[in-house]
């Protein structure tokens, strides 16, 4: 009797594996909004993965928004606690005195302890590569980055980019991997993927054009990002209707997502911690997120 | 003679055009080939090489096969010419230009050179046509004549400089060398019996001389900061791969995988038949703790280091840099790039070269010298300031703005051949220069009354946030002039 309730979560474990293969492997990384962390596979994004993010019309140019949207997940890594997510299916060693005991898998050591520096402090350097240095210290901290963990690799051609990603996504000690590209081969973003899924450390693609019509042949271009998003500008709205420039406003699109159906939402820009927050005015709405296409894009 | 007189006597004399600067780069290039003997070669005059072999000797098997080694290698690359070994510079001189005739090499024992100096001209001493043509006409025609009479004297009617090179090539006065380039502090060489132009030879090569010298470093407890490896070729040219790694290493793998990657920059020509490995930079580096099951033990900067030398190396060592926040209410200024590791601006960052902050701690005794939100005691994002964009622009883009009245931001603005229309603004905050720092570079839009800027944070109707500022007041001469300095998120 007792050997078969233990069996049975086992065997749902089991089966909900078979059903949803790409389940991630290294946890999640949740955005604290309970609207999108419902849409993506095992309510956050996934760790040891590629993502893609883009900007939307002027936006793609100088790549603020983008930004702005990585320093925030990037910033959340670092405040991200070591208790296991309940998607991980290995324990977390969490031996380190800065972290004390959670829970009785915290005296357990597991040999085979993921990279990345996941739970010997969450407080790894970030790599952000860039073809021209224009990211701001102080915006960076508005956004819950603290740009001292990071390390700036600049590059003037894409494929150099590319070449720093896949060496900080194979070092240890690298909490995240930021790459700034236009131009992106199909062939070179699969080896990134592997390169992330074998490390677990989360690679975030910012996609940045000069040129309109590149533009609009690599956004049609599929590529192996496990999500893709686009963030857009939205009016934002002061306070009690005062005069001036309210809270930044983004209109976050989830293109594409393995496992996940596309949406789109209206949320407020990150703020010191790092996080959004669903804009005020959808507060009242239903819970079911507001998806603009039924159909999945082929980007 | 001139040569129209020499043509008239000899009318098949072959003749070339002089062309100094190509002899003098050749020399050059011999100098640097006889690094192989030695670090510390540099060219001698026109027509010389001068080579300190003082420790290096006895690698050879004594300096008679030293020597009898370079003869036989420029007598192979179709250089004539006299060698000779002394105890000074001087001596060497005097006796490889004006000893008799006939011998090609010659060394004179270790110890007094007097005797060996005697017999030669005074023009020996290196010294100048004018005073030479004096000294022959009181008849002092030979170096011995000019040892045994008084200094004073001497000084007193032909100057200084003869006393002076007398006591150098009878060393009584030192003379250094100064050599070609930097002169290494460790130093390994392999010599080929045949010449090597494989690429899968040459990286043997490499790794068994780092091997060597990853030997010698250990044993002193030091690690390498800067390292040169020459390939020296058949036909005298010199290609080098030259490295630095961001902190002192002495991992033969880490290094050997730095050359690697550089290896196909290498010519290999008609074949190499030396390498020399130079370390140029020591850093003492304590013997590190390994960790249980392959995890580093050390901090996360011991982990990335290796990484962030194979960055430096491959893109450039500016390349890889980290923000720092500085106390300055300029924005450009408030935030630099320095190089990992180090607290020292990289040359492409705007502004004056800041004090290092007090207390800093060296790399080597600071347990995560790349953590931490604050550094020398500056913080990142002021509090009580507006909001600061998330890209910046160096140098500020001009904008074509249109505005109501003085002191309003603008409600139409024209930047990068788009329209944008002000819905929403903040502002202005004013930010001046800073009176006690030296003026920026040129492309700065403060020349004069433009050094105030007001600042506006600027909202148009897509909703995209822009940072405009205004650079010079009005009622001046000149309309003022509006820039995008970045973009908000």
């Amino acid at each position: 009797m007792i050997a078969e309730r233990a069996l049975l979560p086992e065997l749902r474990e089991h089966i909900r594996r078979i059903e949803r293969p790409t389940a991630p492997t290294h946890g999640v990384l949740p955005f604290g909004v309970a609207a999108i962390d419902r849409v993506l596979p095992s309510g956050g994004l996934a760790r040891g993965a590629l993502h893609e993010i883009l900007g939307a019309s002027g936006d793609e140019e100088d790549g603020a928004l983008a930004a702005a949207f990585a320093a925030g997940i990037v910033g959340r890594l670092a405040r991200l606690p070591t208790s296991p997510s309940p998607s991980l299916t290995r324990r977390v060693p969490s031996l380190s005195p800065l972290k004390g005991g959670e829970g009785n898998e915290a005296r357990l050591l597991s040999l085979s302890a993921p990279r990345g520096g996941e739970g010997w402090g969450e407080v790894g350097v970030v790599l952000w590569c860039l073809p021209r240095p224009d990211l701001y210290g102080s915006g960076l901290a508005a956004h819950g980055l603290d740009p001292g963990r990071l390390v700036l690799v600049r590059a003037p051609r894409d494929d150099e980019i590319l070449w720093a990603m896949e060496e900080g996504l194979r070092a240890p000690g690298i909490a995240a991997v930021v790459g700034e590209i236009g131009v992106l081969p199909a062939v070179a973003s699969r080896r990134l993927q592997l390169a992330a899924e074998r490390s677990g450390i989360i690679a975030l693609l910012l996609r940045r054009w000069r040129d309109g019509g590149q533009a609009a042949r690599e956004r049609a271009l599929p590529n192996a990002a496990v999500t893709r998003w686009r963030i857009a500008a939205l009016p934002s709205q002061p306070p009690q209707g005062e005069p001036g420039v309210g809270r930044p406003r983004w209109r976050i699109e989830l293109l594409r997502c393995r496992g996940g159906e596309p949406a789109c939402w209206e949320v407020e820009g990150a703020d010191a911690t790092g996080h959004v927050s669903l804009a005020a005015t959808l507060a009242d709405r239903p819970a079911r997120p507001v998806s603009s296409e039924r159909f999945r894009r082929a980007g | 003679m001139p040569l129209a007189d020499a043509l008239s006597f000899f009318p098949g004399l072959a003749t070339a055009a002089a062309e100094p600067a190509e002899d003098a780069a050749a020399l050059r290039r011999l100098a640097e080939w006889c690094g192989r003997y030695s670090p510390w070669t540099a060219p001698d005059g026109v027509d010389g090489v001068r080579i300190e072999i003082t420790g290096s000797a006895h690698l050879w098997g004594g300096e008679r096969a030293l020597a009898a080694d370079l003869i036989a290698r420029l007598d192979r690359r179709h250089v004539s010419g006299r060698t000779a070994i002394a105890d000074t510079l001087g001596a060497a001189w005097a006796i490889a230009r004006f000893a008799e005739m006939g011998k090609d090499l010659v060394i004179l024992p270790p110890g007094d050179c007097r005797a060996a100096l005697a017999p030669l001209p005074v023009e020996a001493l290196r010294l100048d046509p004018v005073t030479a043509q004096g000294l022959r006409r009181v008849g002092l025609k030979r170096i011995g004549d000019l040892s045994a009479m008084p200094r004073d004297a001497l000084a007193r009617r032909f100057g200084q400089t003869i006393a002076r090179r007398l006591d150098q090539a009878l060393d009584n006065l030192p003379e250094p060398l100064s050599p070609l380039g930097e002169v290494p502090t460790r130093r390994v060489r392999l010599s080929f019996a045949e010449p090597i132009t494989e690429p899968t030879d040459l990286m043997l090569a490499t790794e068994r001389l780092t091997a060597d010298l990853v030997q010698r470093l250990v044993r002193e407890g030091t690690g390498a900061r800067r390292v040169d490896l020459g390939f020296h070729r058949v036909d005298g040219q010199v290609e080098r791969i030259r490295l630095g790694t961001a902190r002192p290493s002495r991992d033969p793998r880490h290094l050997a995988a730095l050359f690697k990657e550089r290896l196909d920059t290498v010519d290999p020509g008609l074949g190499v038949e030396d390498m020399i490995l130079a370390a140029f930079a020591v850093e003492p580096l304590p013997a590190e703790q390994i960790g249980l099951l392959g995890h580093p033990a050390g901090s996360e900067a011991s982990g990335i280091a290796p990484l962030l030398d194979r960055l430096g190396n491959k893109l450039g060592l500016a390349a890889v840099s980290r923000l720092e926040p500085r106390e300055s209410h300029i924005p450009e200024r408030a935030s630099v790039r320095v190089q990992p590791h180090l607290t020292l601006p990289i040359a492409d960052a705007v502004g004056p070269l800041p004090l290092p902050p007090k207390g800093r701690r060296g790399p080597a005794s600071s347990p995560s010298p790349l953590l931490g939100a604050e550094r020398g005691g500056v913080r990142w994002g002021v509090s009580g300031k507006p909001p600061r964009p998330i890209r910046l622009f160096e140098p500020p883009e001009p904008v074509e703005a249109f505005w109501l009245l003085p002191d309003d931001p603008p409600f139409r603005f024209a930047w990068r051949r788009r329209r944008h229309r002000v819905t929403r603004a903040d502002g202005p905050e004013r930010i001046a220069d800073e009176w006690w720092q030296p003026a920026a570079s040129s492309a700065d839009p403060r020349e004069g009354g433009d050094a105030i800027r007001d600042y506006y944070r600027v909202e148009d109707e897509e909703g995209r946030r822009f940072w405009l500022f205004r650079a010079g007041l009005h009622g001046n001469d000149r309309p003022p002039r509006w820039f995008v300095h970045g973009v908000f998120s």
